[in-house]
C-alpha cells in the first residue's frame, strides 16, 4: 500500500506536468476498483461504466486542485460518490429485487449461490448503507477516510455501516443470529 | 443479545485500538452471547468477501483519447509552466533589462574615447622609451669615467 501510494504520487506529479502516459497508468491502476464500487452502488453495468468514465475525466480535469497526492484514493472515491449519487437522484425509485437471500442461505449454498445471495442482500440495503459497506468491506477505507469521502461525521459513517451489517447478518448468517435459529 | 459496551463490529473490522481489543477479548472469554455476536459478524463478513471484483467490460477512455485531449490554451499553459522555459525567459529578460538600463553611447563618443586611449598609450610608450634611453646613456657615461680614470692611474 505504501509503495502504491509512492508510485501514485509520482504518476500524479507526472500527470500534472502534462504527461499523458502518467495519467493513463493511474487510470489502469484504479479503474477496476472504481468500476466495481460504482457497479455495486448503481446496480447497472452500463451506468457504472459511464459513471466511471465521467469520474476519471473529472479527476483529470481537477488534478491540479488535489492538495495532498497521498489522499488520491479518497479524493477519487469522493468524485465517484458524487457522480453516483447524482445519477441515483435522477433515477426513479428502484424496483423490488427478486429472491429472498435468507431463504437461499438456509438451503446451504454453493459459492456461486452465496455470491448471488450477497448481491441480493446488498441490493436490499438503502443506498447510504450499501455505500458504507462498499467503502469499508470492499475498498478497505478507514472510518475517517470514509467520513471525508461521504462528507459526514464518523459517527454517521459507523451508524450506516453497523445498521447495514445488522441487516446483512440477518440475511446471510440467520442461523447464528440469537433467537432466530 | 451481546453486552452493549463492546463494539464487536468494530472489532471484526479491525477498527479497535490495541487496548480495546485486549479488553474485548478478555470479556468474550467469559461471555457466550458476545462470542456468538462476534461469530455472526465474522460469518457475515466472510459471506460478503465471496463477492468477487468484476473486470471492467471495456476500457475507460484514456487521456490519449480525443475526450481527454487538452485544449490549445491548456497546452500553451503546460509548456509555459515548464522550468526550462521559465529559466530561458528569465535569462532573456535579464539581457533585455541590461540593454535598456545601460547608458546610451553614440559613435562619436566611442571614437573620441578610442582616440584618447590610443594617444595616452603612445605617450606612455614614448615616456618609457625615453626613460630607458636616459638610463642607458647614464650607464655609458659612468662606464667611460671609470675606464678613463683607470687609464690615468
Amino acid at each position: 500500500m505504501i509503495f502504491r501510494e509512492v508510485e501514485d504520487r509520482d504518476l500524479i506529479a507526472k500527470a500534472r506536468r502534462g504527461d499523458v502516459e502518467g495519467y493513463n497508468l493511474l487510470v489502469s491502476r484504479w479503474e477496476k476498483r472504481v468500476f466495481n464500487y460504482l457497479l455495486r452502488l448503481v446496480a447497472n453495468r452500463e451506468d457504472a461504466l459511464d459513471v466511471s468514465q465521467d469520474v476519471f475525466l473529472k479527476a483529470y480535469q481537477n488534478l491540479p486542485k488535489l492538495d495532498d497526492p497521498a489522499k488520491f484514493s479518497g479524493w477519487l472515491f469522493r468524485i465517484a460518490h458524487n457522480e453516483a449519487f447524482s445519477l441515483l437522484r435522477k433515477r426513479r425509485p428502484e424496483s423490488e429485487l427478486v429472491g429472498d437471500p435468507r431463504a437461499a442461505m438456509e438451503r446451504g449454498l454453493l459459492p456461486v449461490e452465496l455470491s448471488l445471495a450477497v448481491e441480493s442482500a446488498l441490493g436490499r440495503l438503502n443506498e447510504d448503507q450499501r455505500e458504507a459497506v462498499l467503502l469499508k468491506i470492499y475498498q478497505g477505507f478507514k472510518f475517517e477516510e470514509m467520513a471525508e469521502i461521504l462528507e459526514c461525521p464518523v459517527s454517521t459513517v459507523k451508524s450506516r455501516l453497523y445498521t447495514a451489517l445488522e441487516l446483512l447478518k440477518t440475511a446471510l448468517a440467520p442461523g447464528l443470529v440469537r433467537g432466530e435459529s | 443479545m451481546s453486552c452493549n459496551e463492546f463494539d464487536w463490529k468494530g472489532y471484526a473490522l479491525g477498527e479497535l485500538s490495541k487496548s480495546d481489543r485486549a479488553r474485548a477479548e478478555a470479556h468474550a472469554a467469559g461471555c457466550a452471547s458476545c462470542r456468538e455476536e462476534l461469530a455472526a459478524t465474522r460469518l457475515t463478513l466472510d459471506a460478503l468477501s465471496t463477492l468477487r471484483e468484476e473486470e471492467v467490460p471495456r476500457r475507460i477512455a484514456f487521456v490519449s483519447d480525443k475526450v481527454f485531449e487538452p485544449r490549445w490554451w491548456q497546452r500553451v499553459f503546460s509548456f509555459v509552466s515548464q522550468p526550462t522555459f521559465a529559466a530561458a525567459c528569465v535569462i532573456a529578460a535579464a539581457i533585455l533589462l541590461h540593454g535598456f538600463a545601460s547608458p546610451k553611447v553614440d559613435q562619436q563618443t566611442v571614437e573620441s574615447i578610442v582616440t584618447r586611449a590610443v594617444a595616452d598609450s603612445r605617450q606612455k610608450y614614448e615616456r618609457d622609451m625615453k626613460a630607458v634611453l636616459e638610463q642607458s646613456q647614464q650607464e655609458d657615461r659612468l662606464a667611460y669615467i671609470q675606464n678613463t680614470g683607470l687609464v690615468r692611474q
